[in-house]
């Protein structure tokens, strides 16, 4: 019971089965984490979560666990040979210098990219909240460019950061940065990270927006009454309502950053990632995708796995404790 | 007080430019040639052939066998979009509800069971995954193409996010007042979470809209070309032998928005009367 | 919606019975854009000359996507007739024994004679076995070759070179004429791989690769290969070459805006280049080193082949056999090398195109084959090496590191030595 706090606890099982629809429960051992009251029934959530489980069993992790077996395999993608390696497949991986190289950067530029794509979001959805003048307007155009194509983002991306004749890297060159992106590494890693966080932006908007239109219109008027500074009131008041919403872009945004972004950095990186920074993410894809090393690249995900799982429980144990909800 | 206003407006104008100014540009530059776009970039002004870029990409017939018309790729886009969102919202917000609102043995490890999709996307599965759709005989399906997809727990985890933070109070006085559990989701949780069904519409559509890969691998058929994958297509020219149609590519990718656009200004209102609405 | 659905399931019955006579066949392709629309001309056109086979093509995204389609197809034993697989991948399908069919024996099974000699030389062994046997039919084939920007080479008042030390010799006067020398584009395949068969160099023990997967090793390390990145990166630091990173456009770029003097790149760009350099230009042969011995053979193709998969019918198996009979003739093949810049597979077609009088309106499209068509060396019949996408990708790599100043020509292919013989091993491993 160490890393679900947030859930009722398993020894809260239905005691009888007599008056299942109407039974309510309290905890309030645990006063933030769960429902003080809740329906107790023995099947019916079952019959609530079974379409949900049985998509995932089936197109998770059916597929999934496959996936977990050949990471102990040296196999031929067509099926035709195989040789059983043990984890040599892990230790190949984790004894390479450049892995770890790629791990690194992975690091921080899921840190870079999920703060800031946060930060922004928050700031402007924040702010459309707040004026009412052109309210409206403000809102449709941010949520916009959610809409735009990948690829189509993806050759902006490429085009706006053109060694030759990108505008922005014109621009940065007033200021006498000779920007070379697919050529230097930091230049390269920028650019990345700068597409990346403009990508998400609009995510993270709308799910902060919808949080903040969720916080009902008496709690904002008592707040504006007893606090008159801005950023006092939101620091107090509202940032705390938001936490929930927060905490799940928080988990979301990391995922982003690590998983969704593989397509930024191929556009980025033209394809080839030379001494370019690349993520563990795209690395999974050369080498299992591109490459047919579907051994190599399976050790990788169960690796990436495990690093996301310890980070979400590590998350989920310090961050949510904060998180209060109702 | 005054000068904050201008100061908000100020922040959120920039936010706008950021975020639209690219978008005008690839309106700008769909309207130049394609040989133009790949010497001098993208282009803020806009060139002479509008009507024609756009007419090619509205009739052009392609494919082998014609059937792929700028309409149809946007038919099947609108499916995917429309379906996937449709059934993400309906499972996510029936399991969400379970495992907030009910007290049951496997609650924690049905959470994380659900939690851990997020863990390993599609694209590090894809082979097996394939495998297991020609199992079951959904290739080149709708269904294949939907289902798949809705295996992830985003929707679930915002529900739940969202539910946990709905006052105990109602809870209670819906027991007073004798509803039952489904009386109580219909009732109260469904309106409710208007505001926050509205954005996970959003996004949802958009992703299922924009889905590229996946349609690639599971359809053989024509017929079930999508939009993205038609701009993938003129993108994805081998290297230096013809120069890309950039200015189609970005004609359809602006026609692209369009469908999404008018999900936002549908849902808009959702946003901004929202909770407020029930608060009364 | 759901009328939608019911319509395009009309559709579907009615696209499957209208054909229903003669044997449906599939082929999956990397190809998009004027490319894949050439494919389905092809298609079309082999629909039309015949009625006992109806062949469907089916673009699957990128070269990667298209395999990656193929492999996990054929898994599940969906697989298509035929797959395109592209050079670097080669290694990947040829070696899963089982997994296709050699074209040659397609061919012969159905009734045709199989003539090697009638392809061009360059051609005719990078997809075949190590007794020169075809396992995949080679389909668009390109080679690397110089283009020459001659407002720059009239400027400086010099000659094309035909070898590195020619070049050597010229690029001061190139550079002071205020031109960039020389640019590439991919350094794996025009200055590692070609460096290899131009130059008649081993690349990989085992015959290249082609005699066995088991204890196959990089010869990377040769100091001719060494000594031709020394100088580039010489070049580099004196103004003679201008990396611009790994990107392909990147580096072409400085070519098409009439700032580089030479560029080399892939014999099909001048269609591109037609429509983009701002001046005039010519082409010729990728140069090679007249100090090494031998020096000046063929290069390797470059581009991909056509797979037959096992695991079908026999009636499906004859029309694959008769689609690459038709593909292979000089009609078929003229067409596809006009419409694409591909160059033409067979002597037949070189002829006809010849004769044609294309070369004459395009000279820069008999480079390429021409370049396959000079005497092949012992070594400039081709390579086949597992995991090669991956090698490739820490060659890309080092050679960053080169030209960025972090590492030495001599470490960083000693690096790429000993990584690539890694995964060169654990390849072996997945034949097991």
């Amino acid at each position: 019971m160490t890393h679900a706090p947030s859930l009722s606890p398993t020894s809260a099982a239905p005691t009888t089965a007599a008056g299942f629809f109407r039974r309510f429960r309290s905890a309030p051992s645990e006063p933030h984490f769960a429902k003080r009251v809740q329906f107790s029934s023995p099947f019916l959530p079952y019959f609530f979560l079974a379409p949900q489980m049985a998509i995932i069993f089936t197109f998770f992790y059916w597929p999934s666990v496959q996936a977990i077996q050949s990471s102990f395999y040296l196999e031929d993608p067509f099926g035709f040979g195989s040789t059983f390696v043990g984890i040599s497949n892990y230790t190949d991986v984790l004894k390479s210098t450049e892995y770890l190289g790629i791990a690194r950067f992975t690091a921080v530029f899921t840190a870079v990219v999920t703060f800031f794509s946060l930060a922004i979001g928050l700031l402007l959805a924040v702010k459309a909240d707040g004026v009412i003048r052109g309210n409206a307007t403000y809102k449709t155009l941010l949520i916009w460019v959610y809409a735009i194509a990948p690829p189509v983002a993806g050759l902006m991306g490429m085009m706006l950061f053109d060694q030759h004749i990108g505008p922005l890297v014109k621009f940065v060159a007033l200021f006498g940065w000779d920007m070379k992106v697919g050529l230097n590494y930091t230049d390269t890693a920028t650019a990345m990270i700068i597409v990346s966080i403009w990508k998400q932006i609009p995510y993270n908007f709308i799910f902060f927006l919808s949080g903040l239109q969720g916080i009902p219109v008496s709690v904002r008027e008592a707040a504006l009454m007893d606090c008159r500074s801005g950023f006092r009131r939101f620091r107090t008041v509202i940032l705390p309502l938001l936490a929930p919403t927060a905490f799940f872009l928080l988990i979301i945004n990391t995922t982003y950053a690590l998983f969704d972004t593989f397509g930024v950095i191929d556009v980025m990186v033209k394809d080839k990632a030379a001494n370019n920074p690349i993520t563990l993410v795209y690395k999974v894809y050369m080498d299992g995708f591109r490459g047919n090393d579907l051994g190599g690249s399976s050790a990788q995900s169960v690796i990436l796995m495990i690093i996301v799982f310890v980070l979400t429980i590590f998350q989920f144990r310090f961050i949510e404790r904060r998180v209060h909800y109702s | 007080m005054q000068r904050a206003k201008l100061f908000d407006h100020v922040i959120l104008l920039m936010g706008v430019f950021i975020m639209i100014g690219p978008l005008v540009v690839a309106l700008m530059t769909s309207s130049h040639e394609a040989a133009d776009i790949h010497r001098n970039g993208l282009s803020i002004l806009p060139g002479g052939h509008f009507v024609e870029t756009y007419q090619t990409v509205l009739t052009k017939q392609g494919g082998f066998t014609g059937k792929i018309t700028g309409l149809r790729m946007m038919m099947n886009s609108l499916i995917l979009g429309l379906g996937f969102a449709a059934g993400k919202i309906i499972l996510s917000m029936l399991a969400a509800y379970a495992l907030v609102y009910f007290r049951f043995r496997f609650a924690t490890i049905t959470f994380w069971m659900i939690f851990t999709t997020l863990l390993l996307p599609l694209e590090v599965r894809i082979l097996p995954s394939y495998e297991v759709m020609n199992t079951l005989h959904l290739t080149n399906t709708y269904t294949g193409l939907i289902v798949p997809l809705l295996a992830s727990a985003t929707g679930t985890f915002y529900f739940r996010q969202f539910f946990k933070s709905i006052p105990d109070e109602l809870l209670e006085a819906a027991r007073i007042d004798g509803a039952g559990p489904f009386k109580f989701f219909i009732d109260v949780i469904v309106p409710l979470s208007k505001t926050m069904m509205a954005a996970i519409f959003i996004i949802m559509f958009v992703y299922g809209w924009n889905q590229y890969l996946w349609p690639t691998l599971m359809t053989t058929d024509e017929s079930f070309f999508t939009l993205v994958r038609g701009i993938k297509q003129i993108l994805l020219v081998w290297v230096g032998s013809n120069i890309p149609d950039y200015n189609e590519a970005f004609a359809l990718a602006i026609l692209a928005m369009l469908p999404p656009v008018m999900i936002v200004m549908i849902f808009q209102r959702w946003f901004i009367k929202g909770l407020t609405e029930s608060d009364k | 919606m759901i009328k939608n659905i019911t319509m395009t399931g009309l559709a579907l019955a009615f696209s499957a019975t209208s054909s229903f006579a003669a044997t449906d066949i599939t082929w999956w392709h990397g190809m998009a854009g004027r490319n894949g629309e050439v494919i389905n001309e092809v298609a079309q056109k082999f629909n039309a000359a015949q009625t006992a086979c109806a062949l469907t093509p089916v673009s699957k995204g990128t070269y990667e996507e298209a395999l990656a389609s193929g492999i996990a197809a054929f898994r599940s034993g969906e697989q298509p007739n035929i797959l395109q697989v592209f050079d670097a991948g080669a290694a990947t399908i040829i070696n899963a024994k089982g997994a296709v069919i050699p074209a040659e024996d397609l061919i012969t099974k159905a009734g045709y004679s199989f003539d090697r000699n009638a392809f061009i030389d360059g051609v005719r062994y990078f997809y075949a076995d190590s007794d020169g046997k075809f396992v995949g039919m080679p389909f668009n084939s390109s080679a690397p070759i110089m283009y020459i920007n001659d407002e720059a080479l009239k400027k400086a008042g010099v000659e094309a070179p035909k070898t590195w030390e020619e070049f050597e010799a010229i690029a001061p006067k190139l550079k002071e004429a205020g031109y960039i020398p020389l640019v590439q584009s991919q350094l794996t395949w025009q200055f590692t791989e070609n460096f290899f068969s131009r130059n008649n160099i081993q690349f990989a023990t085992n015959n290249n690769g082609y005699d066995s997967v088991v204890d196959t090793e990089l010869k990377v390390t040769d100091p001719n290969l060494v000594m031709m990145f020394e100088k580039l990166k010489s070049w580099a630091d004196q103004g003679y070459f201008a990396y611009y990173g790994a990107g392909w456009n990147d580096n072409q770029k400085m070519f098409e805006e009439n700032k580089a003097a030479l560029w080399i790149g892939s014999s099909g760009s001048f269609g591109g280049l037609t429509k983009t350099a701002q001046m005039p230009f010519s082409a010729d042969f990728l140069p090679y080193w007249g100090s090494i011995n031998g020096a000046g053979t063929s290069s390797f193709i470059g581009g991909a082949a056509l797979f037959a998969m096992a695991g079908k019918s026999d009636a499906e198996n004859k029309c694959v056999a008769d689609f690459f009979q038709f593909l292979t003739s000089p009609e078929i093949q003229v067409f596809y090398h006009e419409a694409t810049g591909y160059v033409a597979i067979t002597k037949a077609a070189y002829e006809m195109a010849k004769k044609e009088g294309y070369y004459e309106k395009k000279p820069a499209a008999e480079v390429g084959i021409k370049q396959l068509m000079l005497p092949a060396g012992e070594w400039s019949k081709g390579y086949r090496l597992g995991f090669y996408p991956q090698i490739r990708e820490i060659m890309e790599r080092e050679y960053g590191r080169i030209f960025a100043g972090e590492v030495s020509v001599k470490d960083a292919f000693d690096t790429i030595e000993k990584e690539g013989n890694e995964l060169l091993a654990r390849f072996a491993k997945t034949a097991g």
